[in-house]
């Protein structure tokens, strides 16, 4: 591989990132190219060191969307983030995929639940507009209880989502430094 | 320590390289795959990450021969840093020394 191929294969890996950080990551290998040259050594044995433009992308994406989470972690980023580190092996697919499922679920869960007991007098109402001979005073009270414990429940699902959000950003991260490891040998 | 360790060798060259001098990209990754074998283009991605983590700073300077190069700083942050990992890995390398002194027949 040349060096025009190698930067025509990063950029196409991270045509997905805006213009300026896309060039500026590629000037990075274009200087090291221009070096290695003036060194005298061949472009190909300049690629050849570097590895593969592909592993070296995905690193660098990976990297690009954690540090975009931990500014603003908005739903998008974070699913941004996910798919990157999932891209950086399919040893992640487990270790990732798995517990960001299995936390969106509970989440998820938490939700409906509160939304659900929240709800619960406005069906008591409905109820006694279709049948209004059946209404029951437990039921009203029974009801209105259950719309405060859902009350409560929101608020605490506010607080869990923003932990559990914070919590596996920081698994990420963590997942990130320990997929790249650095050290490859060949 | 473990597989973080492997990533914190590579961090901790890459920042025991900058304390006494600034030095431009292709210089640090040429000092370390001297050594060390490595997958040059991996080190980019660790200036980038060590970078945003304010570990060090960039600025460009111009070079007689070709481009301007990417100068990499070490900050106070850096500094700080790389002192706490000289200070396990020096902790880490006594201890593996003393146990293949005590575990391999010798002299």
């Amino acid at each position: 591989m040349n060096e025009e191929q190698f930067l025509k294969k990063m950029d196409v890996a991270l045509k997905k990132l805006p213009d300026a950080e896309r060039l500026d990551m590629l000037n990075d290998f274009r200087e090291h190219f221009a070096i290695g040259k003036e060194e005298g050594k061949t472009e190909e044995e300049i690629a050849n060191n570097l590895g593969t433009p592909n592993q070296i992308a995905k690193e660098l994406l990976a990297t690009y969307y954690l540090e975009k989470v931990d500014d603003v972690s908005t739903t998008g980023n974070i699913l941004r983030a996910v798919w990157a580190v999932i891209g950086l092996g399919f040893f992640n697919l487990v270790i990732v995929l798995g517990p960001f499922i299995a936390l969106v679920v509970v989440l998820l869960t938490g939700w409906v639940s509160a939304v659900a007991f929240i709800a619960t007098p406005l069906m008591v109402v409905a109820n006694l507009a279709i049948y209004p001979d059946s209404f029951q005073y437990f039921d009203l009270f029974f009801s209105i209880a259950l719309a405060g414990l859902g009350l409560l429940l929101a608020i605490g699902m506010v607080y869990a989502t923003r932990f559990i959000s914070t919590g596996f950003v920081r698994y990420l991260n963590y997942n990130v430094k320990l997929v790249k490891g650095g050290l490859k040998h060949g | 320590m473990n597989i973080q360790f492997k990533k914190g060798v590579l961090e901790l060259c890459v920042l025991a390289l900058l304390d006494k001098q600034d030095r431009y990209g292709y210089e640090l990754v040429q000092k370390i795959s001297d050594r060390i074998a490595i997958s040059e283009g991996s080190v980019y991605p660790l200036l980038r990450r060590l970078k945003t983590e304010e570990y060090f700073t960039t600025y460009l300077q111009e070079s007689k021969e070709g481009p301007s190069r990417k100068y990499y700083r070490l900050t106070d942050k850096g500094r700080d840093y790389l002192q706490k990992l000289i200070k396990e890995w020096q902790q880490f390398s006594i201890g593996v020394n003393e146990l293949i002194k005590e575990g391999v027949r010798g002299e």
